[in-house]
């Protein structure tokens, strides 16, 4: 449980009534790291996530985030999470709805900072439920940032939203990691996982494997990411 | 137009509702449920008016009409001294006294029938069946005497109320506090429903705030639009509508201002339940009715059954009504025992409610 890791999960488990969710699964992040979690619908991953801002309890193991055991209401206002439906309020502006999210964090300043990195400065007044699926998913991305977390849980953040922009968002995401933000993105857009530093294969609440692109390409003997996603996933069984 | 396609929407229309148990329900257990409420509230009601008699007529008259009003079924007698009536009426152990004077059987000679009758008169539905069980006592009298030309005069007054009142009197002090509670329910459950329902809420449980914060703004929120609300009914009651007030208007604002905070939080409390808002409004037949019917409202509680009774007793309705007819009918202040009593169980309500909305908030979001 060192200060090396933003996240440490030992040996977590949860199901949800008959169907496991997780299943005895262990996740190490550095700080500072790009980690992705990949894994079809249903995998586990959004589970995990929720297991890391404690809206999910593990029925074993253990769950340090930014070196307290959760949960641990204090970490949270460290944590910025951006749920995978764009959860706003669709009355206020996209300023309202970014300036809240801020107060709720005890953050006053950086509204403007947040708006500008996905570029809806302008469109700031514009009530959101005017705005268009990728314009709210930008939206939504602001409010997990606008307080400046350590950590950034990120639930398939760019679906929905235009190349040019996904490109944006992921350079946003590497400027943050070097400036020293943790940041754990859900997905299963394979050119996203090549832009994580390392991988986490998730299939039927189980941890599959674990590494840099390289080194999973490797694993599963593969030319791209696709194709060794798919071949490591088809050794996972079926519960 | 093809049937097909009409069969189609039909078709989706009904599969859908099967795969709803909850609105099924509803709709086929609701109407049995109010139905058989109303009928067993108003066929099974055990109680009548009761009303003391006063005889202090030297001749026979005054027992005659006693006797008659004895056997009447829609009020009950019992004898009681002149001095007792008075109190009795504020106590609320009799809806009525009647007084046969020393003279009455003189006067009844002589051709004018002239009891007293004193009416408690804040409930409207109790004042009715004792103003037709004296007539009907008096024209059995009036059959038994021989000769033509008599005068019926009953001499009535009111100890609350009275003549110069009219329906919307009585109903309207009861009428305020229904139509805050109700409509600052129905407000407050769809938002806090929205707030689940579009992600917000998870957001909010994965930031720094604590349950207490979230329920604790929810509900200054909503009570700075209940507080106005209850300002415009109560302007509007009191000023265009005119309905009668003997109380202190700050007092009534106390009492829907606490309703108002309560159904806040019976609304956050129950959103719980709810997974949609389609079925968070099927919560309002669920809450509102029973509570319209078994308050006091259109029925005085103790008219009802006995174990309706029991019922009417633990809802903060039955409460506010009672406190708001106090205060505008009869004129009763902070320092009444009838009114600390109302006022503290809403209180009481608020707290629990409060207590209730704030505990089931983790559950449902994990």
């Amino acid at each position: 449980m060192s200060d090396l890791y933003a996240v440490d999960v030992e040996g977590v488990s949860k199901s949800f009534g008959a169907v496991t969710a997780l299943d005895d699964v262990t996740l190490r992040v550095k700080r500072g790291e790009i980690y992705g979690l990949l894994g079809p619908n249903g995998a586990g991953k959004t589970t995990l996530i929720r297991l890391l801002v404690g809206l999910v309890e593990s029925r074993a193991g253990s769950v340090s985030v930014l070196g307290k055991r959760m949960p641990d209401v204090d970490v949270l206002r460290h944590i910025g999470y951006m749920t995978q439906q764009a959860a706003l309020y669709p009355g206020l502006s996209v300023e309202e709805n970014v300036r809240f999210f801020a107060a709720i964090n005890g953050v006053e300043d950086g509204v403007k900072e947040a708006l500008e990195k996905v570029e809806l400065y302008q469109r700031r007044g514009s009530v959101v439920s005017t705005l268009s699926g990728g314009m709210r998913q930008r939206c939504s991305l602001a409010c997990a940032i606008v307080h400046r977390p350590q950590l950034l849980l990120l639930d398939e953040p760019t679906v929905g939203v235009d190349p040019q922009l996904r490109v944006q968002f992921w350079e946003d995401f590497r400027r943050m990691a070097e400036s020293g933000t943790t940041i754990i993105v859900s997905s299963h857009v394979m050119d996203e996982a090549e832009r994580c530093q390392r991988l986490g294969l998730i299939q039927y609440g189980k941890m599959l494997a674990e590494g840099t692109p390289g080194e999973i390409r490797s694993i599963a003997g593969s030319q791209n990411l696709e194709d060794a996603f798919l071949k490591l996933a088809g050794t996972g069984t079926r519960s | 137009m093809s049937g097909h396609r009409v069969a189609a929407i039909t078709r989706r229309l009904l599969q859908q509702f099967r795969r709803d148990r909850r609105t099924l329900a509803l709709l086929f257990v609701a109407p049995i449920v109010i139905l058989a409420l109303l009928g067993y509230l108003i066929r099974g009601s055990a109680s009548v008016p009761s009303v003391g008699i006063v005889n202090e007529d030297q001749g026979p008259a005054g027992a005659a009409i006693a006797a008659a009003l004895a056997r009447s079924s829609g009020i009950s007698t019992s004898a009681i001294s002149a001095a007792d009536g008075e109190s009795k009426l504020k106590d609320g152990s009799l809806a009525a006294y009647i007084v046969f004077p020393s003279d009455f059987s003189q006067l009844a000679q002589s051709g004018t029938i002239a009891p007293e009758v004193h009416l408690e008169g804040s409930q409207p539905g109790t004042t009715a069946p004792v103003l037709q069980a004296l007539q009907a006592a008096m024209v059995t009298l009036v059959a038994q005497i021989p000769g033509a030309g008599f005068h019926v005069q009953p001499q009535v007054s009111y100890l609350y109320g009275g003549q110069g009142f009219d329906t919307l009197d009585y109903f309207g002090a009861a009428f305020i506090g229904l139509i805050v509670f109700f409509l600052v329910f129905v407000v407050t459950i769809v938002s806090f429903l929205n707030e689940r329902s579009q992600g917000t809420l998870e957001r909010l449980m994965a930031s720094p705030l604590r349950r207490g914060e979230i329920v604790l703004g929810y509900m200054l929120g909503f009570s700075v639009l209940a507080l106005l609300q209850s300002v415009e009914v109560l302007v509007f009651s009191l000023a265009v509508l005119k309905v009668h007030n003997s109380g202190n208007v700050a007092v009534i604002f106390g009492i829907e201002a606490l309703m108002a905070i309560a159904a806040v939080n019976l609304g956050i409390f129950l959103s719980m339940f709810a997974r949609t808002e389609f079925q968070a409004v099927q919560f309002i037949p669920l809450v509102i009715v029973p509570q319209f019917l078994l308050s006091g409202i259109l029925f005085s509680v103790s008219s009802e059954p006995k174990p309706l009774q029991a019922l009417s007793d633990v809802l903060p309705l039955t409460y506010a009504v009672s406190g708001l007819r106090d205060v505008m009918l009869k004129g009763a202040d902070l320092t009444w025992s009838s009114l600390q009593l109302d006022v503290g169980v809403v209180l009481a309500f608020v707290v629990v409610l409060i207590a209730a909305g704030t505990a089931t908030l983790r559950r449902r979001i994990a």
